[in-house]
């Protein structure tokens, strides 16, 4: 049996006297598209910046592919195959398109084989994205929504196996959250990416997922097929009542 | 690109290799403190400027390489001296850069100011414990003419070195650093790594510019070699010049040594009040400094994307 792409098995993690993630465990195969909700505070990003290395846990172990990484930092994660995004998106903003891209390229990405022909360069990965027209503009210069395609790119560029994306579709018109949606699945489809996704708009991602993980004040609710877990009345009580409700028009 | 600039450097190089066989003695001092701040400035541009940890601490590798010089000029060859300051100043550099570098902003600079105080009371109370002495009289020193391409062929190195990172990888990841570090981090840079390597290769610039100027002042002390004001002079002038391009701090050292010596002689008071006020306007109004104002153009140039 193949180990996981990326396991986590308890983290933990503390700042000062707050628990915010309190003993996960979540395991992602190659080729699955897992999704993140629980409400404000319920401590998905930290989960995300331990899952990327970002943040060391108090105590809990983090694999990728089997070798574990716990307490590495954030560039050996990136290197063995763990690419992310950021809520808010943070590209360099005095670099082009195409820079931004290439960097991605010339640090993890270089360490990586291109399994696939669409992350084998610059303009291949900004084909993918539909980005192609904006590659010599600065990264400052695109609208919003081009910065999270653009942060989706340079995440990309590092060749993953997993990418975390975190509220990617945050702040987008109905219609881009849609086509950031189909953008998702074609990591996972096309790229053969592990996907996990954090969400505001629970709607979106249980339509788009297979599985769903939902945390609530730093501890793991449920986890399941989408349809089982919207029908959970832990979670429907702790987080969809009110996000149902807001999520769906 | 980097031939064009390769290829000006060599023309530079040339007309300051002449210079010595055409000017006077006071005019030759002048352009060697030219060549100091060219070499202090582009190494420091080369680190502080693209990953805006901006650092006060030239001062204290500019004054450990000038002890280097007045503890081994007297029995090492010349070029072993030299590197020896080079060395020390990186090695220092690379220790302290272990222990601050993971401090941002202020706080970075303020401490990178105190290690340069920490140095001078150290070497001040080391010499006064092991030498009984604070001051040092450098007697064997070599020719001026030697400490002129001395310091010529260290600038050189200086902004040579500044134009290759700047078309590596690591010039890469050191600018990623500055736009965001943490992004950077996730993208696979090891960032640690690459400040400490940065930090002390930047360092090593001033320590060899100190240990090849101790020799100039033939008499120096710790108040003396570890004075802050060299630090601020090379922060102000690469930040005034362009901290981000090649160009910027190499003019802006040029115009500022010329305007050093020509003014602090006479107005003292009028000199430091004028770098005070270009730097506070700089920081304002010139982000990309004086080497924003003629690469402006071809930045506004550039099309934003319709909203």
């Amino acid at each position: 049996m193949t180990p996981p792409a990326l396991a986590a098995r308890a983290v933990v993690v503390r700042f000062g006297g707050l628990t915010a993630v309190d003993g996960v465990d979540l395991e992602i195969e190659d080729r699955t598209l897992v999704g993140i909700i629980g409400p404000n505070g319920a401590g998905k990003t930290t989960f995300f910046n331990a899952l990327s290395g970002l943040v060391t846990p108090a105590s809990g172990r983090l694999a990728v592919g089997g070798v574990d990484l716990t307490g590495k930092p954030a560039h050996v994660f990136a290197r063995a195959g763990i690419a992310r995004t950021f809520q808010t998106p943070r590209v360099f903003a005095d670099m082009t398109v195409a820079e931004s891209v290439r960097f991605g390229l010339e640090f993890a990405g270089r360490h990586r084989r291109a399994e696939r022909a669409s992350l084998a360069d610059v303009p291949a990965i900004l084909d993918f994205l539909g980005l192609a027209g904006s590659a010599a503009l600065t990264a400052r210069a695109i609208t919003p929504a081009r910065q999270r395609l653009l942060e989706i790119g340079m995440a990309l560029a590092t060749r993953p196996r997993v990418l975390l994306l975190d509220e990617v579709a945050a702040g987008l018109t109905p219609a881009e959250v849609e086509s950031v949606a189909r953008l998702v699945r074609r990591c996972r489809d096309e790229l053969g990416l592990a996907v996990v996704w954090i969400e505001h708009a629970v709607s979106v991602l249980l339509d788009a997922v297979e599985r769903v993980l939902v945390l609530h004040q730093g501890k793991k609710l449920a986890e399941g097929a989408p349809s089982a877990v919207a029908r959970d009345r832990g979670v429907i009580e702790a987080y969809l009542g009110e996000g149902a409700a807001e999520a769906r028009p | 690109m980097r031939g064009q600039a390769l290829a000006a450097v060599a023309g530079g190089g040339a007309v300051a290799a002449a210079l010595p066989f055409l000017l006077d003695d006071f005019l030759l001092s002048l352009a060697l403190s030219c060549l100091m701040y060219v070499a202090l400035a582009s190494s420091w541009a080369m680190f502080s400027g693209a990953t805006r940890y901006v650092s006060l601490g030239t001062a204290a590798f500019f004054g450990l390489g000038a002890y280097v010089s007045a503890w081994t000029v007297a029995t090492a060859p010349w070029p072993v001296v030299v590197a020896g300051g080079a060395l020390l100043a990186a090695a220092f550099a690379g220790l302290a850069g272990l222990a601050i570098l993971h401090l941002r902003g202020t706080y970075f600079a303020v401490l990178t100011f105190g290690l340069s105080e920490l140095t001078r009371h150290a070497v001040t109370y080391g010499e006064k414990q092991y030498a009984g002495t604070v001051g040092r009289v450098l007697t064997a020193a070599p020719s001026s003419r030697t400490v002129y391409f001395t310091v010529l062929v260290i600038a050189l190195a200086a902004v040579v070195v500044a134009i290759v990172v700047r078309g590596s990888r690591f010039g890469l990841a050191l600018l990623g650093i500055g736009a965001d570090e943490q992004r950077a981090q996730t993208l696979g840079v090891p960032t640690r790594g690459v400040k400490v390597a940065g930090f002390a290769l930047s360092a090593a610039f001033a320590g060899a510019a100190g240990a090849a100027m101790a020799v100039r002042w033939t008499y120096i002390d710790p108040m003396a070699v570890f004075n802050p004001f060299i630090g601020l002079q090379t922060v102000l002038i690469a930040i005034v010049g362009g901290p981000l391009s090649l160009t910027g701090p190499l003019l802006a050292a040029l115009v500022f040594s010329l305007l050093a010596e020509l003014l602090r002689l006479q107005f003292p008071y009028a000199y430091l009040i004028a770098l005070g006020l270009l730097l506070i306007v700089a920081v304002l109004y010139l982000p990309h400094g004086l080497a924003g104002l003629w690469q402006g153009r071809a930045r506004a140039g550039r099309p934003a994307e319709a909203r």
